[in-house]
């Protein structure tokens, strides 16, 4: 019997059929390819378009952004570099002050939220962690007492927190023993991520109050500090689960070739979480770059940030000024894209690829 | 034949440790992996642990790598105690199932981790590097990454990685299980080799009875946390201490008959023999091994029985024959041919059969009383 024989089934639908059908395996029918890219190209202009609008408001006269849409240079409205001239040469000095304010915010409170959050991550990965729910709630309950003593006693700050933790000092050991219930790492990972769970607007009036009780307002240190706080738990969370995926057998075999603690975490765990650092990182920086609401509460002029100028160009006595705002978003928008661009070749998979297994 | 003997035999390195380990116990939570385990690992002697899965082997390793902390017990590495000490403290080396190569390190970086976290400099720690390649035949791929080697290339690197630094016990946790089946026995004999070469004392952990068989010096057989039986190779196929390890060496395993000790008989359906020395009345497991028995023509055996299958391995035809409700495998030569559901016997020579206690599972004192002629 030779191949002539045998029954062939039709390898391809004929007709309109032809179009719904992929030729292979792992490629679109040609019907999807149309519908996929036409999707893409009209999300492409709905994203880009503001940006070129942007753009072309830097380069416009108050006369041709108020006197209705004009789309393109040179055809429908004169370029001109008046606004640029106005922020970058004219009053480059009071550009430049918030500028330098978030580029140091976004810099330091990344750095710290990226060292603190990536470490306590590894911890909570690797370290199995068991305190006792009667510990914690003993603390919460001593800390309050020593609350309501302040505010409705008036007994003196330092004498009631310091008994009170004295006093749970004393009952943790004596008492610690006979907690059974104990929650875990998950729980302490929930627990950090819950702490994002309430919107911003809630909790910053009393930040506010803290840090002018310690005469911070207005410094970037203040800015800083809270920005880390914020969004630490974004890192534990994210890093957590990147470090997880390592395989636990490259460190342990670390261990056996003699590393300590913390060449392993620089030599094998880092290298091997830099995917998810980059990513981290890069997510981090933004959020501290945006940030508008914590600023504008905490910053007055000294420490002011660039969404707040660009917020402020909004309200100026002489109506909204969109020449100069496009101008600042622009500036604003540089440092981010050139630091995706430096992180984006770190965000590539198969980083374990050859780890382990055959 | 005690332990200090056989290292001996073996070129002994000036570096080779004896390896203690005194009443080892393990938990985890209700679940008691291993059970006052105690062993001696002679100076350049290469014990294997085995076991089937779960039976404890890789955390007993793992309690002498410092991997996992004893709940008692002492691990003993030359004339130190190291059972608090940390692993990096230890002078133990490990070999492990899925290789732990750093994925991001060349080879020569991977093979050399040991000796850069220990500061030897450059210079020298090239030549080691160079050196453990060329042991492990991975010279030409130094400058590779992990991803980019096969799997046996890979468990190369993990071996030269093991020797670099001298270490005075090697640790493998199953070093061999993820390769195919033909790379296996090439590494095994390069494995088996190089320990030989290197005298180094070597603790290696598996749950395949031929591996066992072909590398030890010495074979420790766990089962459920409990060490079974610990002997040469030969002692251990040859004469097994319970029903566990019977059943665990050899394959096919060795077949048992569930039967009773019955004036002074072995009683079973179908089946019974005569014993020599006064064995306790009670239920009895009989057991003998596949390549020892014969099938025979009807009548000419100690028992009838009747074929169910005949399977042409290559090396020998394995009969598998029944009586009862009970299924017996006999290996006969390849030229061996017979039609299923025919009648025939087994004839044994009854000094290889071995008599358990059903209930205790060890092995009873008991011999079979050998026809005439035998």
């Amino acid at each position: 019997m030779t191949t002539d024989d045998l029954t062939q089934i039709p390898s391809r639908p004929t007709g309109i059929a032809r179009l719904f059908e992929a030729p292979q395996m792992g490629k679109m029918s040609p019907a999807g390819c149309v519908i996929v890219y036409s999707l893409l190209f009209i999300w492409t202009g709905f994203v880009l378009f503001p940006l070129y609008w942007i753009a072309i408001t830097s380069v416009k006269l108050p006369i041709d952004v108020n006197s209705g849409p004009a789309y393109l240079p040179w055809i429908d409205f004169t370029p001109n570099l008046h606004a640029w001239r106005d922020l970058v040469v004219l009053e480059w000095a009071e550009t430049l002050k918030p500028y330098r304010n978030s580029v140091i915010i976004a810099f330091f409170s990344t750095i710290a939220c990226m060292f603190i959050g990536s470490m306590a991550a590894y911890a909570l990965a690797r370290i199995e962690y068991k305190p006792k729910f009667g510990t914690i709630l003993m603390f919460v309950l001593l800390m309050a007492a020593a609350s309501v003593s302040v505010g409705v006693w008036g007994v003196d700050w330092r004498l009631a927190s310091a008994s009170a933790a004295a006093i749970f000092v004393l009952l943790a050991r004596a008492l610690g023993r006979r907690f059974k219930r104990s929650v875990g790492n998950s729980d302490i990972l929930f627990w950090m991520i819950s702490q994002r769970i309430l919107p911003p607007v809630v909790t910053v009036v009393p930040v506010y109050m803290m840090f002018q009780s310690v005469r911070l307002l207005d410094t970037q240190f203040a800015i800083i500090l809270t920005y880390t706080v914020v969004n630490l738990p974004i890192v534990v969370w994210l890093m957590y689960d990147f470090f997880s995926g390592i395989p636990k057998d490259l460190e342990e075999s670390a261990q056996l070739d003699g590393a300590s603690q913390f060449t392993i975490f620089y030599e094998i765990v880092l290298p091997l979480a830099r995917t998810g650092l980059a990513a981290t990182t890069l997510l981090v920086m933004i959020f501290a770059w945006n940030e508008y609401i914590v600023a504008l509460f905490l910053s007055t002029t000294k420490a002011q940030t660039m969404p707040i100028l660009v917020a402020a160009m909004n309200a100026g006595e002489k109506g909204v000024l969109w020449w100069k705002m496009s101008v600042v978003i622009i500036i604003m928008i540089i440092p981010v894209v050139l630091m995706a661009l430096v992180l984006q070749r770190f965000i590539s998979r198969g980083v374990l690829l050859g780890a382990v297994k055959g | 034949m005690t332990a200090a003997n056989i290292g001996a035999d073996v070129a002994v390195e000036r570096r080779a440790q004896r390896l203690s380990i005194l009443a080892l116990n393990k938990s985890f939570g209700p679940v008691h992996v291993v059970k006052d385990l105690t062993i001696d690992v002679a100076p350049g002697e290469f014990l294997v642990l085995l076991g089937p899965s779960g039976c404890g082997k890789t955390t007993a390793l793992r309690m002498i790598a410092g991997l996992e902390v004893a709940d008692s017990g002492r691990v003993i590495l030359g004339d130190t105690d190291v059972t608090e000490a940390l692993p990096k403290y230890r002078d133990v080396a490990m070999v492990f199932q899925s290789y732990a190569l750093y994925p991001h390190k060349t080879v020569a970086e991977n093979i050399g981790f040991p000796l850069k976290v220990r500061g030897v400099p450059l210079e020298q720690r090239s030549a080691a590097v160079r050196d453990a390649a060329a042991q492990v035949h991975m010279e030409e791929y130094l400058e590779r990454y992990p991803r980019q080697l096969s799997g046996g290339q890979r468990q190369r690197v993990a071996l030269a990685r093991a020797i670099i630094r001298r270490p005075s016990v090697f640790l493998m946790d199953e070093p061999l299980s993820n390769l195919d089946a033909k790379l296996r026995g090439y590494m095994r004999a390069e494995l088996k080799h190089m320990q030989h070469e290197l005298g180094v004392t070597t603790v290696y952990v598996t749950h395949d009875q031929v591996e066992a068989m072909t590398l030890a010096h010495r074979v420790a057989i766990m089962d459920q946390g409990v060490l079974q039986q610990i002997g040469k190779p030969r002692e251990v196929y040859d004469n097994p201490a319970n029903l566990f390890v019977a059943g665990f060496m050899g394959s096919p395993s060795m077949n048992f008959i569930d039967g009773r000790v019955e004036n002074g008989r072995f009683e079973s359906d179908g089946v019974s023999l005569p014993l020599l020395n006064g064995a306790p009345a009670g239920p009895v497991v009989m057991g003998f091994r596949p390549e020892d028995a014969t099938v025979v023509d009807p009548g000419m055996g100690q028992f009838d029985a009747k074929v169910f299958t005949a399977e042409l391995t290559g090396d020998v035809t394995l009969v598998t024959i029944v009586i009862g409700d009970k299924s017996l495998a006999v290996k006969m030569p390849k030229e061996y041919e017979v039609d299923f559901d025919s009648a025939v016997a087994v004839s044994l020579p009854l000094q290889n059969a071995f008599l358990f206690d059903a209930h205790t599972g060890n092995r009873l004192p008991a011999q079979f009383a050998l026809p005439p002629g035998q």
